[in-house]
């Protein structure tokens, strides 16, 4: 990375977002509310130690990460203003953007890089033990240098520099208190284009501008707010009413984004999803007797047309999945769809030869034998697919009951007890196959009691050297190649069906501009965005 | 008696399965074991049932509500923010309900049979059969989307920053309908509650003999069909003072009001037990209070009564 004056890096993804939103020619203006909806509610703003989706909406405001993402997934510069990576790939050198406070006024030096590398995401970020497990220590060896220093090369971590996945915070507003009840926890203190000002519980976040932001002239916006309203119909009605601007992360359902389209005042984008990868899948019980047999599990994967679930429960939005990757991964090339394909038009047949060849011949009433289905507990569209999915798989003479229990219940049935024949969990993949692949396929992931993990028993030595492999390869047509092979072996031994490649959604007003302005779309400041009159 | 509450309320709620720390990892849709592991052990999910129960027992005895490890705030303050939304709605809704639908039924009973009993009594059965969120989502569309004269959902206008009686102005706009679509089952109870009372109250001997007397009809009614009418119509209004509690839960979703309600049904979605153990306890209270209200009102109407 060469180093780039501060004055370039605010033109580039000042032009990519101009080119992105259509915005033209019109000069940003200044002031203006922006309210935004967030779904459902965050139970917390400590988002250095807790994950759910909902925060970073809200968090990334506040907080900024080393690094930012430009549409083909390149790490930008942000609070470090360059890096070099160490041949070897074991050490990361960053040299530290200059004139940056904390909102408390502090300045922000390496110290601070340091200690929330190893004090608080180390410790206490749910994706550190995966993306910051080779990490060993942060050197500061002057106030505008931090050294990362691993044990092995680990180049997803220039993935996951962002404010979304790895926050930098204060040190002095942790330094010795119990990082967990941090009183900022709920009252964030970062270096982000806005302040945290108030959390009205049940109803809204208010951020107010930062006057003293160190990228001059931004945000343009005096103030941001997140409304929480937890009945769907009423979030559709409140961006029709004007009343909200933005509303990322599918928070308006997939069934009222047909009726927001032909609303003048609305308008609909998929971009600024592309560092959010998720699919939504079947997992199969490995230890079922019928479900352990691999041509059992391949039947079930010829048996469902991902078409059906992409047209009718998630009203087009998305692709069908190929396989254990998303689409999104192939900017990175680790994508490949070369893998067994499931979607032929044979489907049928095939399914019911294998399922015969297993030895599950059809008995009375033409069924073979009966599974139960744990029913997705986050909402009403994982109904709609567990309905589709019985009748599916009926008709290949598969008897399938579903179960409908809350989300406590759901997870503590699967993920605890194992007590499943299917699930429909929703998985997202995080920014390096390493997260998700890692999760759900290494043999050492089978941990009882531990959610979205390795719940369908699934060992596969050769899965899990190679998986140890990309992990650590550094040269990007080496780990393509690595990742292509893993991904062809599980999708030939099928212990899950990928159905489809999730897409999100952002609804907004188009008096708003310059609100997606890079890959992580609204887990990313609004820091550019603008109200048009 | 509140007590008893406490200690049933604790370990109902612990027969629920799944905890805390699964239904966050899950909503985060990913989770490492050591994290899950970080977060039971902060709940203190880790400890014996029967630790937890002597912890929250002595907590209990200084009227301390626990900690909502979920939230990361005390369980007092979050019950605290929401209780005033929420009283102002029930009692908007409990006071619309009751005066309105008093006034309905005494008008209607007074003509009986007549064009306005009729209509009175088509409204409030319409009313009884409406469940209350698709009302709520009618109103939304015919009032916020369409004419525009009412916000959608919400409290007040965030970010707005109103101060005195534009703030009592800007939060009044957004009380109408949730206020509206939670009183008008009731409103339609009290109606039809009140109309066959005060029936039955004319015909009473007590009436006749006050007619002899050459009392006005009016004076009849005030002085005495009227309060003795109203006697059936409080005991209901006890009974369902507590139920308002449940019944807003609907209501507080559909229009996004930051009530208990809301606040209650995602506890219990997310095991948060602290919090839902604290909600249950102050609701006890605030029944309790209720009825004791309803028997004050009793003696009041009533003076053959005492407490």
């Amino acid at each position: 990375m060469t180093d780039l004056s501060r004055r370039t890096v605010l033109a580039l993804p000042l032009g990519l977002a101009a080119a992105s939103n259509g915005a033209s020619a019109a000069e940003p203006r200044r002031g203006g509310t922006m309210v935004m909806i967030v779904h459902p509610e965050p139970s917390t703003l400590a988002h250095y130690a807790v994950s759910a989706g909902n925060i970073p909406p809200i968090a990334t405001q506040v907080y900024e990460g080393l690094c930012t993402y430009d549409w083909d997934l390149n790490p930008r510069p942000n609070l470090a203003k360059s890096w070099d990576v160490a041949a070897d790939g074991k050490t990361i050198t960053f040299t530290l953007q200059e004139g940056v406070t904390f909102h408390n006024g502090k300045p922000f030096t390496s110290a601070d890089v340091q200690y929330s590398f190893m004090e608080i995401l180390k410790k206490y970020n749910p994706i550190a033990p995966v993306m910051l497990a080779e990490l060993v220590a942060v050197d500061t060896p002057d106030p505008m240098t931090a050294v990362l220093r691993l044990a092995n090369p680990a180049p997803y971590i220039m993935k996951a520099l962002s404010g979304r996945d790895l926050p930098i915070l204060c040190r002095s507003v942790f330094e010795g208190t119990d990082v967990l009840q941090n009183p900022t926890a709920n009252k964030p203190i970062g270096t982000g284009p806005f302040k945290f000002v108030s959390w009205e519980r049940g109803q809204s976040v208010r951020l107010d501008r930062n006057e003293s932001y160190w990228k001059p002239g931004l945000p343009y916006l005096n103030r941001i707010v997140a409304r929480f309203i937890p009945d769907a119909a009423t979030r559709s009605a409140a961006m029709e009413a004007g009343e909200a601007h933005f509303a990322g992360y599918s928070a308006v359902n997939y069934a009222d984004l047909a009726r927001m389209k032909t609303n003048p005042v609305l308008d609909l984008t998929t971009k600024g999803y592309e560092m959010t990868p998720a699919q939504s899948v079947l997992e199969l019980n490995g230890r079922h007797p019928q479900l352990q047999k691999k041509a059992v599990r391949q039947a079930i994967a010829y048996a469902i047309d991902r078409n059906v679930i992409l047209r009718d429960v998630m009203f087009g939005y998305g692709l069908p999945a190929s396989g254990p990757l998303s689409r999104k991964f192939k900017t990175a090339g680790l994508y490949t769809d070369d893998v067994r394909q499931y979607d032929v038009p044979d489907r049928l047949e095939i399914a019911n030869r294998l399922l015969d060849a297993a030895g599950a011949p059809r008995g009375a009433g033409g069924m073979r034998f009966a599974l139960h289905l744990e029913v997705n507990s986050f909402g009403e569209q994982w109904l709609r697919q567990a309905e589709y999915l019985k009748q599916a798989l009926v008709a290949v003479g598969i008897d399938v009951t579903l179960r409908s229990e809350d989300t406590a219940t759901w997870l503590r049935r699967v993920y605890t007890n194992y007590d499943y024949d299917i699930n429909e969990p929703f998985l997202s993949q995080g920014v390096d196959p390493v997260y998700g692949l890692n999760k759900q396929f290494l043999t050492s992931q089978i941990r009882k009691g531990v959610t979205f993990v390795n719940d369908t028993f699934y060992s596969n030595p050769e899965v899990d050297r190679m998986l140890g492999e990309g992990a650590r390869e550094l040269d990007p047509e080496k780990r393509g190649a690595i990742y292509k092979k893993v991904q062809q072996i599980l999708a030939e031994d099928s212990p899950m069906i990928w159905l489809i490649d999730v897409q999100y959604v952002s609804v907004f007003n188009r008096r708003l501009k310059d609100h997606t302005t890079g890959p992580l779309g609204t887990q990313q400041a609004f820091e550019r965005a603008w109200m048009d009159k | 008696m509140i007590l008893g509450i406490v200690v049933l309320n604790f370990f109902l709620i612990h027969l629920a399965p799944g905890d805390a720390a699964s239904v966050l990892a899950g909503e985060s849709g990913a989770a490492s074991p050591e994290y899950m592991e970080q977060l039971r052990r902060k709940f203190g999910l880790d400890q014996p049932m029967a630790t937890q129960f002597g912890v929250y027992l002595l907590n209990m005895l200084h009227l301390d509500l626990g900690y909502s490890f979920r939230n990361d705030s005390p369980v007092a303050s979050l019950i605290l923010d929401r209780l005033w939304p929420t009283s102002l709605l029930m009692l908007t809704a409990f006071g619309t309900a009751l005066v309105i639908g008093t006034l309905l039924g005494l008008v209607a009973a007074t003509g009986r049979n007549s064009w306005r009993d009729a209509v009175i009594s088509l409204v409030s059965l319409v009313a009884y059969a409406t469940p209350g969120f698709w009302l709520g989502l009618m109103m939304i569309v015919i009032f916020a989307i369409r004419l525009g004269w009412l916000p959608t959902s919400g409290f007040d206008t965030v970010g707005a920053d109103n101060e005195g009686w534009d703030e009592v102005w800007d939060v009044g706009r957004h009380l109408v309908m949730p206020a509206v679509a939670l009183s008008l089952f009731y409103l339609a109870v009290y109606a039809r509650v009140m109309r066959a009372s005060v029936l039955e109250q004319v015909g009473m001997d007590y009436v006749t003999t006050a007619r002899a007397k050459g009392q006005t009809e009016a004076r009849v009614m005030t002085g005495h069909v009227l309060r003795n009418a109203l006697l059936p119509v409080v005991t209901m209004a006890g009974v369902q003072a507590g139920n308002l509690i449940g019944g807003s839960i609907v209501v507080e979703t559909v229009f996004g009001w930051p009530g208990v309600g809301t606040l209650a049904f995602n506890a219990l979605q997310s095991r948060d037990l602290n919090l839902l153990l604290g909600i249950f306890f102050v609701s006890a209270c605030l029944v309790v209070v209720i009825n004791l209200a309803v028997d004050l009102v009793y003696v009041c109407l009533d003076p053959r009564m005492e407490l």
